[in-house]
């Protein structure tokens, strides 16, 4: 947990407790998908990449931070797709850095590459949790997407992860131009049915350049209807609700001991190791002094966060890092901002310390957040109207001075 | 100096567009005067608004040397004037410097409302007028029928009309030969005090006001000790000069001669257009007939989006009117808008530029409310007093009658369009007054109209309803009393006073309703419900809704979207930096223009 009272305090470089490795490939591009990903096209590209990840955790590894990691994520991407790849990752972490025995280690996959047998690999290496972006059980909706998989196959890869005994999880999409009410409902009991304990629910968001969006500014698909999504938000959470899930951030169901610790840390201002393109870490100016990834000195940094080239070329030759630093005001805001995110809120005296107490009570006014508990334990949240108006309350964190 | 009798000074005047700045690129190249590399289309425009937009703006003077066939080297005094109609003061201004004007038409667009006008203005100065018709290179061109509407509108007879071309340089020395044939030389006592006519000005940062005269009797030279008859002010000419276009300076100007001065004087108040220059001892008691005032016709409220520069907005303000004399301006104060300026303007295109010239030369942000026209307002107490915004309209009980500002509209159209120009008038208040057929291709209609119709977007929607062949043109006739109300405009339960209209009663109720409905699609949906409604003196005539938004989020955050989530939460809120804030509720720009679109 971070707590504000520390920061400034610093008590030397460590490693971070979380990792995530980016596996850039894809088998296609799904039409809404901004994220950085590649399609597979020879055995050396692949070969290439992930050569150089493996550099890049066994690099972290020769810092010889003092620390031990808890979680793993491996995203992308789809990993899945490059298959035992994903497991000579993981078999890197292992050899490089120290871990936890009981560490979540999370894989995505997609329903087309997640076989069984492969997944019954993933377990054997380590693999506790596989998150499924099964996005719809609405082959329509699949279609719209672009994505390549079906229901049928989406219902087969959820078997084989609950029979290799691993924590599934899975991704659900609302909002979409021409999903009804009623085929988002059918969703969500059948994504219930896979035996799930983890469901994060995205309203489709149109972003820039993607053939959706082209789409849609051609007038091929309707925009999507933002109070379409927002029944569809609330309907997830009664009906997940009623399943014993709790929504416990913006966008994620768990029945409870089933939270995704790996994602919990970015909420909760953890710091993290970002490996593979495009991947961001976020470190405390110690360590990534340590690490090499901030060589500048600057007054009043509070945290560092850094973003791999997005460009697999760049990378490799270890080129083209961003590297942005937060001043300790900053580091006070967003942490509120995503501490608002949490279902349970943000403390009230971290409110405070970050001097935005004002902000949160007009905002409590305008009936978007509420204080919750009592006196020490007492924390600020977001009321359910202000979950879905999420960006009006961050903005007004992030931005105070409106 | 020259002789009288080797100057000719001219303007070259015509409809917008119709080519005369292009025709004085093709003079200045045929004399010599721009070559090479300083030769570009429409030199003569060197605002970057005029570039940008290719039309003139602000009239301009030069002198070029003419070998003319007869042998003789002539002194042309050219002024290039602009085309459009808010800026007509130009051309009347220029034509008081000149014995003659070429008068171009366009050989496809044929007479329109400004070369009617602009030919009355000349013809109104006794002045020589040369119809050019202009632009012969072009496959529709139609000298034949042009020259026959030439003679119908303008009583010219046809076959005095040149046929030119500023692309290609056809016509343009027998349009200069049909000058020193046809304009008559200028006439003035070399032997008397010098009277010279300020007929143009402009401010330079180093010299101060630059004045561009027009030397009538005797003479000018630099170090002379001048007087400004109308100011009464006393000053030196610290230099006098040419412009060729560029100044340069001389020992002196004669009868007849046009050029520049310098006096050193630094307030444009002093150095007035209209105003004659004379000797300060000695001089003569005479002043030459000077100009009517420019009065706004239109105004406007201008905010700084951002309240912190209103004291900049103040400042560009003093600057623009330095070199534009029909801007005027005082402070305003809006509840909704805070603090800014009431500016009057001769024209909604003079708006435009003058706004545009603030933003952009002047880096300031703005908010400028829907244009307006001044009522005159006679309480039942006897007062009478000038409202220019809306905001200002005193309370209905203690008015006795308003009454506001008639323009008598001419207006040039294909008879195919008669029927829809009819319709459009008809919707706007405006009178007929009579119709005239000018060649078969051509009809003129004349209208008395109320400004306050005309500015409601009236020109656009005449163009839109004409294919754009319809042309107009128009000169102020008087105040007449009109049933007026004044229509209020309430943001989530709050009248917000830069909504504020004036508007016929007859069309209260409809113009109340579209622009609700107007409203309430440009208003962004907010996280909370807003309600628009309609009211005259508190009675609500039209009600809309802008629903609150449900769901505004982003869903997901995780490594690397922080980052990103917050650059997107700054961009939109400088997004909302063009919104003003209105309350809580975010109002764009274009709502306060909103009441001018809503007869489309
Ligand atoms: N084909 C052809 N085009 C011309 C000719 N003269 C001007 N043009 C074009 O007509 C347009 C207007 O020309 P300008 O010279 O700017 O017209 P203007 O009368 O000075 O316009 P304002 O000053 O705005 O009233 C430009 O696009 C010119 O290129 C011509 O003789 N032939
Ligand atoms: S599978 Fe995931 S990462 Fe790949 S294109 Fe589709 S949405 Fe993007
Ligand atoms: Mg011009």
């Amino acid at each position: 947990m971070s707590d504000p009272e520390g920061i400034g305090t610093l008590t030397g470089p460590s490693l971070p407790a979380h990792l995530y490795v980016h596996v850039p490939f894809c088998r296609l591009k799904c039409s809404y998908c901004d994220f950085f990903s590649v399609p597979v096209e020879d055995a050396e590209g692949v070969e290439a990449v992930l050569a150089g990840i493996e550099e890049e955790i066994l690099e972290w590894g020769r810092a010889r931070l003092s620390g031990i990691l808890d979680t793993v994520y491996v995203g992308g991407g789809t990993p899945t797709i490059i298959g035992p790849g994903v497991i000579r990752i993981l078999e890197s972490v292992r050899t490089s850095l120290p871990a936890r025995t009981d560490g979540e280690v999370t894989v995505e996959a997609n329903p087309d590459s997640a076989t069984a047998r492969l997944v019954e690999a993933l377990a054997a290496a380590g693999v506790t949790r596989v998150s499924l972006g099964v996005q719809s059980f609405d082959d329509e909706i699949i279609g719209l997407l672009g994505r390549l998989h079906t229901v049928e196959e989406a219902h087969v890869a959820a078997r084989a992860v609950c029979d290799a005994g691993l924590d599934l999880a899975i991704d659900l999409m609302c909002g979409v131009p021409g999903q009804s009410l009623r085929s988002w409902h059918c969703t969500l009991e059948e994504g219930i049915e896979t035996g799930a304990k983890h469901v994060s629910v995205y309203p489709l968001a149109l972003e820039d350049g993607t053939p959706l969006a082209v789409a849609v500014g051609a007038g091929l698909v309707s925009s999507p209807d933002s109070d379409a999504a927002a029944d569809m938000m609330l309907l997830a959470e009664d009906v997940l609700g009623a399943a014993g899930f709790e929504r416990y951030e913006v966008a994620n169901y768990a029945v409870p001991g089933h939270e995704s610790r790996h994602n919990t840390a970015y909420w909760t201002g953890e710091s993290y190791i970002g490996v593979g393109p495009a991947a961001h870490g976020m470190l405390d100016p110690e360590t990534a002094g340590a690490s090499g990834v901030r060589t500048g000195v600057g007054t009043d940094v509070a945290r560092v966060r850094y973003s791999n080239a997005s460009d697999i070329e760049e990378w490799l030759q270890g080129a083209g890092r961003d590297v942005e630093t937060l001043s300790k005001a900053e580091v006070a805001r967003e942490d509120v901002m995503l501490g608002l995110r949490l279902a349970r809120g943000v403390g009230a005296r971290i409110v405070a310390a970050a001097g935005l107490e004002e902000q949160l009570r007009q905002l409590e006014a305008e009936g978007l957040v509420e204080l919750a508990g009592g006196g020490v334990k007492q924390r600020w949240r977001t009321t359910t109207r202000g979950w879905l108006l999420g960006n009006e309350v961050f903005r007004r964190v992030w931005l105070p001075d409106q | 100096m020259t002789e009288p009798r080797l100057i000719r000074n001219f303007s070259i005047i015509a409809h917008i567009d119709h080519g005369k700045s292009t025709l004085a690129d093709r003079v200045l190249e045929l004399t010599h005067t721009v070559y090479g590399r300083d030769m570009k289309d429409q030199v003569l425009d060197t605002m970057d608004i005029e570039r940008e937009r290719g039309i003139t703006i602000k009239a301009q003077a030069v002198r070029v040397m003419y070998d003319a066939d007869d042998g003789e080297t002539y002194q042309l005094n050219l002024i290039d004037t602009p085309g459009h109609v808010d800026f007509t003061y130009e051309v009347s201004r220029s034509l008081q410097a000149c014995e003659g004007a070429l008068l171009v038409v366009d050989a496809g667009q044929g007479v329109e409302a400004q070369t009617v006008a602009n030919a009355q203005l000349a013809m109104n100065a006794h002045l020589g007028v040369i119809p050019l018709i202009n632009k012969i290179d072009l496959p529709q061109a139609d000298a034949e029928r042009v020259s026959h509407e030439i003679e119908e509108a303008l009583t010219i007879p046809g076959e005095e009309a040149i046929l030119t071309s500023g692309k290609t340089g056809a016509g343009v020395r027998d349009a200069l030969e049909a000058v020193v044939r046809r304009v008559p030389p200028p006439q003035g006592d070399s032997d008397a005090p010098l009277r010279a006519l300020i007929f143009d000005s402009y401010f330079d940062p180093y010299r101060g006001v630059v004045g561009l005269i027009r030397v009538v009797d005797g003479h000018i030279a630099k170090g002379m000790k001048l007087r400004m008859m109308a100011t009464g002010v006393t000053t030196e000419a610290e230099e006098v000069g040419v412009r060729r276009p560029a100044n340069q300076p001389v020992e002196g100007l004669g009868v007849g001669e046009v050029g520049y001065l310098i006096t050193g004087l630094k307030d444009p108040a002093l150095v007035r257009v209209g105003d004659t220059v004379t000797l300060a001892k000695r001089g003569s008691e005479e002043p030459l007939p000077g100009y009517r005032e420019v009065k706004p016709m239109v105004f406007t409220g201008m905010f700084p989006i951002d309240g912190d520069q209103y004291p900049d907005l103040r400042e560009a303000l003093d600057k623009l009117r330095l070199n534009d004399a029909a801007l005027v301006f005082e402070p305003e104060s809006s509840h909704a808008l805070g603090f800014g300026f009431r500016v009057g303007f001769l024209g909604l295109l003079h708006l435009e530029v003058v706004k545009e010239r603030l933003e952009r030369e002047f880096g300031l942000d703005l908010l400028a409310t829907a244009p307006s026209v001044e009522y005159h307002v006679r309480k039942t107490n006897g007062e009478t007093i000038v409202v220019q915004s809306p905001q200002d309209m005193p309370d209905v009980g203690s008015i006795d009658r308003i009454e506001e500002p008639f323009l008598r509209a001419m207006i040039l159209v294909p008879p195919d369009y008669v029927g829809a120009v009819m319709e459009l008038a008809e919707g706007r208040r405006a009178t007929f007054k009579d119709m005239q057929y000018l060649s078969k291709t051509t009809v003129e209609l004349h209208y008395d109209i109320p400004l306050g119709e005309l500015i409601m977007d009236f020109f656009d929607q005449l163009k839109s309803r004409t294919r754009g062949y319809a042309s107009l043109d128009y000169e102020y006739i008087g105040y007449r009393e009109s049933q007026l109300v004044k229509l209020d405009i309430l943001l989530a339960g709050k009248p917000i006073d830069a909504l504020s209209f004036i508007v016929h009663k007859d069309k209260a109720y409809y113009r109340g309703k579209t622009l609700s409905e107007k409203l309430r699609e440009i208003i962004p949906r907010q996280f909370f419900e807003v309600p628009i409604q309609a009211a005259i003196g508190g009675r609500v005539i039209a009600r809309e809704t802008v629903r609150a938004k449900r769901k505004d989020v982003l869903a997901k955050c995780y490594g690397g979207d922080v980052s990103r989530k917050r650059k997107l939460l700054e961009k939109q809120k400088a997004g909302k930096k063009r919104m003003k804030a209105v309350g809580n509720v975010e109002v764009p720009q274009e709502a306060f223009m909103a009441i001018l679109k809503v007869d489309e």
